[in-house]
């Protein structure tokens, strides 16, 4: 080959910036759909009913806390705040660990936006759904052998579930005899300041009736949301727009038709590359023509559970040792079944 | 400078107010010039224009409430949330990404980009299945994808000889056909541009391909015949009648 062929000509400089267009053109509304939706929600879903309801044993919590997915439909990085809020609730560490890695894929909008992907592969939207139900119960299961979920998290987290546990344990007991530190006159019981989460010390705001106030804090909240997960994708779009016109063909096709080299492949992008579960189904299909597609299963299911942006994330819920096990554990998860449906299928 | 950066806080929200409004006139523009087809399927189209009136009413609502603040001067304090980006970063990448969309317009892809996907000359695949044998299309008026998709439901060549042949495609010159074959090619889009995949059927001249440029848009009529490349038969369209036509308005089949 000579050397003038390698270099990159305007016309494929052209199709590259038109490769990056049409990708954000298809996912921004997909993206837009998401953000409204789980701004909303966040507004009328009441977290405390659905904590009280949330099933203990260790199978149906994972499988519950996947499913939670349909009430808080965000995408990776919307998770963790959420899945903070409900471990220092109370929530069962099942459900919450069954929530952190399926919610973002198990929701309706990330299902709706994959099957416009792979309209013609209705297999990878259906796998995609059970290859990561299956890990987050998987998982869920594991982490749940541990009963208390206390040594697993940052010190500073701990200690609010700590008392919340202990009030849980000994319900009947007044909560003033009780050790601890109290603020009474607040709204008739006393509210322990160990407990108290910052919502406790802002006066209660009506939250299922409809005041500008809220609406300013929805608007807020979309409009910080699409900055930053809007600005992801176009780096996200730019890169996938970038290796399909830049990598030498040979290379991606070595790459992409082993059955094992493609799906690690797919798994570490998938890592790196952080992008919005929303939209990872349009990513990938950049690298569908060449790519197995255990690989782009491997990359859609496992993508989402762990990137690298969502680690700082996590890190203000879990000890670094924990989050070493959760995406270990996952990754061979998703190895494995990738890997087993290239094989049989 | 100082001036600037005492202003930078000022002018920070202005940016997302603009970033959204660059983004609904954007996909607004696409929807209105057609241009959306160059680069999705057209089932999304009304999606695309929904999210273009939805940037343009997010984009006017944080201007108004941008004014309303300046005016009453309530300022919001700092909103609690976890920051990925400086800021001005994110709304900065939207924003430039949508300004190059207005300036830049979608290319049609071509050749160079089939190639580099690798345009199956032996026998094009498609992702979509033929749900039956039976074509009620005449021959005549198959398009390359009509013909692509009969010959995957039914692969022996011989099964379409002598049926007569009329469809338009680019040229690409493959480097495995002789010089007197050329490869009539379109892309087929499924989602959207990203996965636009190239299809192609080999067309026998009677003469050398070097008249007919690549990406030179042609009409070909003929007749199917089989022919054998590298060890493999495999349909052939004998031309009889070549012309060079105008790119299409809407070079994508789907």
């Amino acid at each position: 080959m000579n050397p003038l062929s390698n270099a990159l000509t305007l016309s494929q400089l052209h199709s590259a910036f038109t490769l990056f267009t049409s990708l954000l053109v298809e996912a921004l509304p997909f993206l837009l759909l998401g953000i409204l939706l789980s701004s909303a929600l966040l507004f009328f879903v009441d977290e405390q009913q659905l904590i009280s309801r949330m099933p203990q044993n260790p199978v149906l919590g994972s499988l519950f806390g996947s499913f939670v997915g349909f009430l808080f439909p965000v995408c990776e990085c919307g998770n963790v705040p959420v899945a903070r809020r409900l471990l220092t609730q109370g929530a069962p560490t099942s459900v919450a660990i069954g929530f952190l890695l399926a919610a973002p894929t198990i929701n309706p909008i990330v299902i709706w936006a994959t099957w416009v992907a792979f309209r013609d592969q209705p297999q990878v939207v259906v796998l995609r759904i059970v290859f990561c139900l299956i890990i987050a119960t998987v998982v869920g299961v594991i982490f749940s052998f541990q009963k208390d979920p206390r040594p697993m998290m940052q010190p500073e987290l701990a200690k609010r579930v700590l008392y919340r546990l202990q009030v849980r344990q000994a319900p009947e007991q007044p909560a003033l005899l009780q050790s601890g530190t109290y603020l009474l006159g607040q709204s008739g019981s006393p509210l322990r300041l160990e407990t108290a989460t910052p919502a406790d010390f802002t006066p209660p705001t009506p939250i299922k009736r409809f005041s500008a106030q809220n609406f300013r804090l929805f608007m807020d909240n979309m409009v910080q949301e699409l900055r930053e997960l809007g600005g992801m994708l176009v780096l996200g779009s730019a890169i996938a727009a970038a290796i399909q016109v830049v990598a030498p063909r040979e290379l991606v096709v070595s790459l992409g038709q082993g059955p094992l080299t493609s799906i690690l492949a797919m798994m570490l992008l998938a890592a790196v590359i952080s992008i919005c579960s929303t939209v990872d189904a349009f990513f990938v299909l950049a690298f569908a023509s060449t790519f197995t597609t255990g690989s782009l299963l491997a990359f859609m299911v496992f993508g989402p559970m762990v990137d690298l942006k969502a680690i700082g994330l996590l890190l203000s819920i879990f000890k670094p040792r924990v989050i070493a096990y959760l995406f270990l554990i996952a990754g061979q998860l998703t190895l494995l079944l990738t890997l087993s449906y290239t094989y049989f299928f | 400078m100082i001036r600037l950066k005492r202003l930078y806080p000022q002018l920070l929200p202005w940016l997302d107010v603009l970033a959204l409004f660059q983004w609904g006139a954007l996909l607004l523009k696409f929807y209105v010039s057609g241009q959306l087809q160059l680069l999705i399927h057209p089932n999304y189209n009304l999606l695309v224009l929904a999210a273009g009136a939805v940037f343009l009413v997010l984009s006017s609502l944080r201007a108004k409430h941008l004014i309303y603040r300046r005016r009453t001067g309530v300022n919001d304090g700092p909103l609690q949330h976890v920051t990925l980006f400086p800021p001005g970063l994110g709304a900065g990448l939207l924003l430039g990404a949508a300004v190059l969309g207005f300036v830049i317009p979608p290319a049609i892809l071509a050749s160079d980009t089939a190639l580099q996907r690798g345009v199956n000359e032996s026998l094009p695949y498609t992702r979509m299945e033929a749900q039956s044998f039976y074509n009620p299309i005449p021959p005549e008026e198959r398009s390359l994808l009509d013909w692509v998709r009969t010959l995957n439901a039914y692969p022996e060549p011989d099964a379409y000889r002598d049926q007569g042949v009329d469809l338009k495609g680019f040229v690409i010159h493959s480097p495995t056909l002789p010089s007197n074959y050329l490869l009539i090619s379109r892309f087929v889009i499924s989602c959207c541009a990203v996965d636009a995949y190239p299809i192609g059927l080999p067309v026998q001249l009677k003469t050398d391909r070097e008249e007919y440029p690549q990406d030179t848009w042609l009409q070909v009529q003929g007749r199917m015949a089989t022919g054998e490349f590298d060890n493999r038969r495999q349909l052939v369209i004998v031309a009889e009648e070549i012309e060079t036509i105008p790119t299409p308005r809407d070079p994508y089949e789907f």
